[in-house]
């Protein structure tokens, strides 16, 4: 197997998207800060606990997204060299 | 084979991502009312337009990823042959003395090699056995036209 056909199973088109949504988390949890609508020096307004709460959320969940979706298929290709290298043991007893 | 084993793991683990931030723009939408710093009856803060715009976009976006991750979970079980693909030809079933023969022809695109291996093996010794068969049958139909032959002698 090439590099590129591992790297097209550890990464979906799914996890592109995911990886939008990481990059919305950021601009979620910054939003308050970068529009100025939460006032410089107090304490946090209930929009800005809401946008920084959510923010952090869909960082948290889309990185555990991509990096288990990567995880797995990095486990399913183990598997299939694991099998196919039993397999080629086997046929060569065989041929022997 | 472990080739042919449907792991749906991973997309399960990309669907149920999904659907959480597919709930998490839901709650953006709904957030500006629900916590009350969208004024009843005014027009839009800056607050309550940028999590509303978000929160569809979010949405949007979640729902189109849960539908790749699902696609690519139907698309492993047709691989698998948990599902049938709708683009696979029909085959007509062979007769009961024939199957082992016309095993080779069927589409076989997604065996493996040991499959391959496999029905290339069955279908030898099912043209050895139809040799034995055919053999068996002249030299039965030899003896019978000699007992006749007798018989006529007789």
């Amino acid at each position: 197997m090439s590099t590129r056909d591992a790297m097209r199973r550890l990464i979906s088109p799914g996890s592109y998207v995911l990886f939008l949504f990481f990059l919305a988390g950021i601009w979620l949890t910054i939003s308050p800060f970068a529009m100025t609508t939460q006032p410089s020096g107090s304490h946090w307004i209930a929009s800005t606990i809401n946008n920084v709460t959510i923010g952090a959320i869909m960082m948290v969940v889309s990185l555990l997204g991509i990096l288990g979706y990567i995880l797995f298929a990095l486990r399913d290709m183990i598997r299939e060299s694991e099998a196919k290298q039993a397999d080629e043991q086997q046929a060569s007893q065989l041929a022997e | 084979m472990n080739t042919t084993r449907p792991t749906i793991g991973k997309y399960i683990w990309g669907m149920a991502a999904s659907l959480i931030i597919f709930l998490a723009g839901g709650w953006l939408i709904l957030a500006p009312f629900a916590l009350g710093y969208q004024p009843y009856g005014a027009d839009w803060v800056s607050q309550t337009t940028n999590s509303f715009v978000t929160g569809i976009c979010v949405a949007v976006v979640a729902l189109i990823s849960f539908a790749l991750f699902f696609s690519s979970l139907l698309r492993s079980l047709r691989v698998a042959g948990v599902l049938i693909s709708p683009t696979r030809p029909v085959t007509q079933a062979p007769a009961p003395d024939q199957v082992q023969a016309t095993m080779p022809l069927a589409p076989v695109q997604n065996q493996s090699d040991l499959d391959k291996t496999l029905a290339t093996l069955a279908a030898a010794l099912a043209a050895d056995l139809n040799a034995r068969r055919q053999t068996g049958s002249d030299q039965q139909s030899d003896q019978t036209q000699s007992m006749v032959n007798r018989s006529e002698t007789k």
